[in-house]
């Protein structure tokens, strides 16, 4: 049974995905990211067979810096500086959904060839992970607009989180806190820069930052 | 205790941010006394750790943190100067994030699990992006910006390729701790297929960090437009650290009989990074963004000596320390040249040895090191690493490598001469000549840290002493490498 509600589950990431590849506003995408963060912070719950008083614990707090702390910086980041709301896309909108379809479709041929026992009972859970890392390297690289591309990255480590979920030798929660840490301090100094540049350039798209080159 | 030595610039970083600018700038160099005093104590008696499941002493710790500790007291008293010259508005933020900056690197070097590893090395981006933000311009932002975009992304590589270690110990039955030093004596049993994508991974990861083309992109705009003292850091030891990720990483990899893999990595890393250098340091124009290219070409070096194996991972180590030395003199005497003529081109220098006679004996010292001339010990390095390349066949790659040399002289001495003896241009862009030396004054804070340096390096050449020299052999025995 469980099984079934992790795949469910696993096919709302995919289902986000799609959505980020498809929003044009900004305000969207922090939302669909928002709704990512969530869906992928609970997987645990329903993977791991019983889980220690710790493991609840860090769980909880992935789920409130994943799910609500990140996406809500972001909003007040894009809220105080009243950003251009397009996220400027580089690759267009229509393409970009194809290739995510693409992309997920690969990730699930790729992960039946990869020989990994832990996760096995779930069908979705490597190529959700793949997905997830690709599509976010895809933001990065498809979109000018910076805070998508801050987005890009968010979901790039919500892919690799997913996949640290799937392994079971897993590190003490201590050092998985630690990166959780990490990221989110990453991401409130994104952030911050993201207001400089809307002060300094009255703009977040990053083709006005193209003063440093050789 | 171990953690100690990182544990202080911590509380002392944290305390810099609210105390009165005179107080924070002493503190800083109290600081790094406190910390080379601890980090020689380290070396004395290598203590085991408190946590010691997540940190440990290890000989190639020992060697960086040996040089961050000393470089660190160096750059802070130079700093002093330099902030007195400046005045920045934020300057508690620029102290207090030095000391972060210094905590950060100092648990790269002391971390032993693999996962902390990647904590600290994550952590040094998010230390040291406010100090290339400091200047608050357009230009230092988009600078911040990339660095810490690239780099964040890099690094999230590497925690992938960290995952991909746990995956590799799942598969093989391995139950040791996820930690280098439990991992290394176990490698023969880890999945290779796993361990080979994590090293790449890793490898792609941490040679963001480090400067390996093709993913140098950011380091060339974080040096030139950070503050002097911060680019000194960034480029003497920050890069150093990401190479520690790597070796660490290599240690296993050799441990698992799979150095033929690894090293053909690290060699074309190497040789691509060499290369790029090549190219790009014809056409500088600007004199920092020239020496961080010069960094990219000293962090190839170091990669394709520890690819090559055997006398290249000695050569590999002695190259990564008076790398550190020179290049930080050098950044920091970049700073006199820019506070003198107020201008990052090149082409608006010139006669600086008639201008700033000191800062110009300690410019053309380090450009004559780093360029590898025979008494500094860069060229040590360097033969040894061209030596070991003949011996084991990697023939392509020595001639390459001596090509890419040759053309990084020519187009380093070409601007270095211009800088030092050229007539400044007068397009009208840059401050008349006569303006020049009336606002800048060569104070000796200004000048002999990076004499000191240059002198420890010139040192380290004709005298090793015997802990030092047992250590770097420590340190490149694990990854196969010695004297032979």
């Amino acid at each position: 049974m469980t099984l079934y509600t992790v795949d469910t589950l696993l096919s709302l990431v995919l289902l986000s995905v799609l959505f980020a590849f498809g929003s044009s506003r900004v305000p969207a995408l922090i939302k669909v990211m928002a709704f990512q963060g969530i869906v992928v912070s609970i997987i645990p719950f329903f993977i791991t067979p019983d889980m220690g008083t710790g493991a609840v614990i860090f769980t909880l707090a992935t789920l409130v810096i994943r799910g609500v702390i990140i996406p809500l910086s972001l909003h007040l980041a894009i809220k105080k500086v009243a950003v251009q709301r397009d996220v400027a896309p580089i690759v267009g909108y229509h393409a970009s959904l194809f290739c995510g379809l693409a992309l997920i479709v690969a990730a699930a041929v790729i992960s039946r060839y990869l020989n990994i026992p832990s996760i096995s009972d779930s069908a979705l859970l490597f190529p959700a992970a793949i997905s997830l890392l690709v599509t976010g390297m895809f933001l990065l690289m498809a979109r000018r607009n910076a805070i998508a591309m801050v987005i890009g990255y968010i979901m790039l480590e919500n892919g690799i989180y997913l996949t640290g979920t799937t392994f079971s030798t897993q590190a003490r929660h201590i050092v998985e806190f630690g990166i959780l840490l990490d990221v989110l301090a990453g991401v409130m100094i994104m952030a911050i820069i993201l207001q400089n540049i809307k002060q300094t350039f009255d703009d977040v798209d990053t083709s006005l930052l193209r003063t440093l080159k050789e | 205790m171990v953690e100690l030595v990182f544990v202080t610039p911590f509380v002392t970083g944290l305390l810099a941010f609210v105390l009165p600018k005179t107080l924070s700038r002493q503190l800083l160099v109290f600081t790094g006394a406190v910390h080379l005093v601890l980090s020689l104590l380290l070396w004395k008696n290598s203590p085991r750790a408190f946590f010691a499941e997540y940190f440990a002493v290890t000989p190639e710790g020992l060697l960086s943190l040996l040089v961050i500790s000393l470089l660190f007291f160096l750059i802070s008293i130079y700093t002093i100067g330099y902030l007195k010259a400046h005045q920045l508005k934020s300057e508690n933020i620029f102290t207090g994030f030095m000391l972060l900056f210094l905590s950060t690197m100092t648990m790269v070097t002391l971390s032993d699990h693999i996962m902390v590893l990647w904590i600290a090395i994550e952590a040094t981006t998010l230390a040291s992006a406010p100090l290339i933000y400091t200047h608050r311009s357009g230009a230092s932002l988009e600078a911040t910006w990339k660095y810490v975009l690239i780099c964040s992304v890099g690094i999230a590589m590497a925690l992938l390729g960290s995952l991909f270690l746990t995956l590799s110990m799942e598969l093989g039955g391995v139950t040791a701790a996820l930690s280098f030093s439990a991992l290394s004596p176990v490698a023969g049993q880890l999945d290779p297929a796993w361990l080979k994508a994590g090293f790449i991974f890793i490898v792609v990861g941490y040679g963001t960090k480090m400067g390996l083309a093709p993913m140098h992109t950011w380091l060339p705009d974080a040096h030139s437009e950070a503050p002097s003292p911060a680019s000194a850091l960034l480029s003497g030891v920050l890069l150093n650290c990401a190479y520690l990720g790597i070796f660490k990483t290599n240690k296993i990899m050799v441990a698992a009989g799979l150095s033929d893999f690894s090293g053909t990595i690290l060699i074309v890393f190497g040789l691509l990074s060499i290369v790029a250098a090549a190219t790009y340091i014809l056409k500088q124009t600007e004199y920092k963004r020239m020496l961080a290219y010069s960094s990219i070409e000293n962090m190839g070096i170091i990669a394709l000596g520890t690819g090559i194996g055997g006398l290249g991972v000695y050569g590999a180590v002695i190259c990564m320390i008076h790398h550190s030395l020179i290049k930080s003199s050098l950044f920091l005497s970049s700073g006199n040249i820019l506070m003198g003529y107020k201008d990052r081109l090149i082409a608006n220098t010139g006669q600086m040895a008639k201008k700033m006679p000191k800062t110009f004996v300690a410019f053309f010292a380090g450009f004559a090191g780093i360029s590898g001339f025979p008494p500094f010990g860069i060229f040590i390095g360097e033969l040894f690493i061209i030596m070991a390349a003949f011996k084991t066949g990697h023939y392509l790659a020595a001639v390459i490598f001596i090509f890419s040399l040759c053309v990084i002289f020519a187009g380093f001495a070409r601007q270095v001469m211009a800088i030092c003896f050229g007539t400044p241009a007068d397009t009208g862009d840059g401050p008349s000549s006569d303006l020049k030396d009336e606002t800048f004054k060569e104070t000796p804070g200004l000048v002999w840290p990076q004499y000191v340096l240059l002198l420890t390096s010139l040192i380290l050449c004709f005298f090793i002493p015997d802990a030092l020299y047992q250590t770097i052999v420590d340190a490149v025995h694990a990854i196969g490498g010695g004297l032979q």
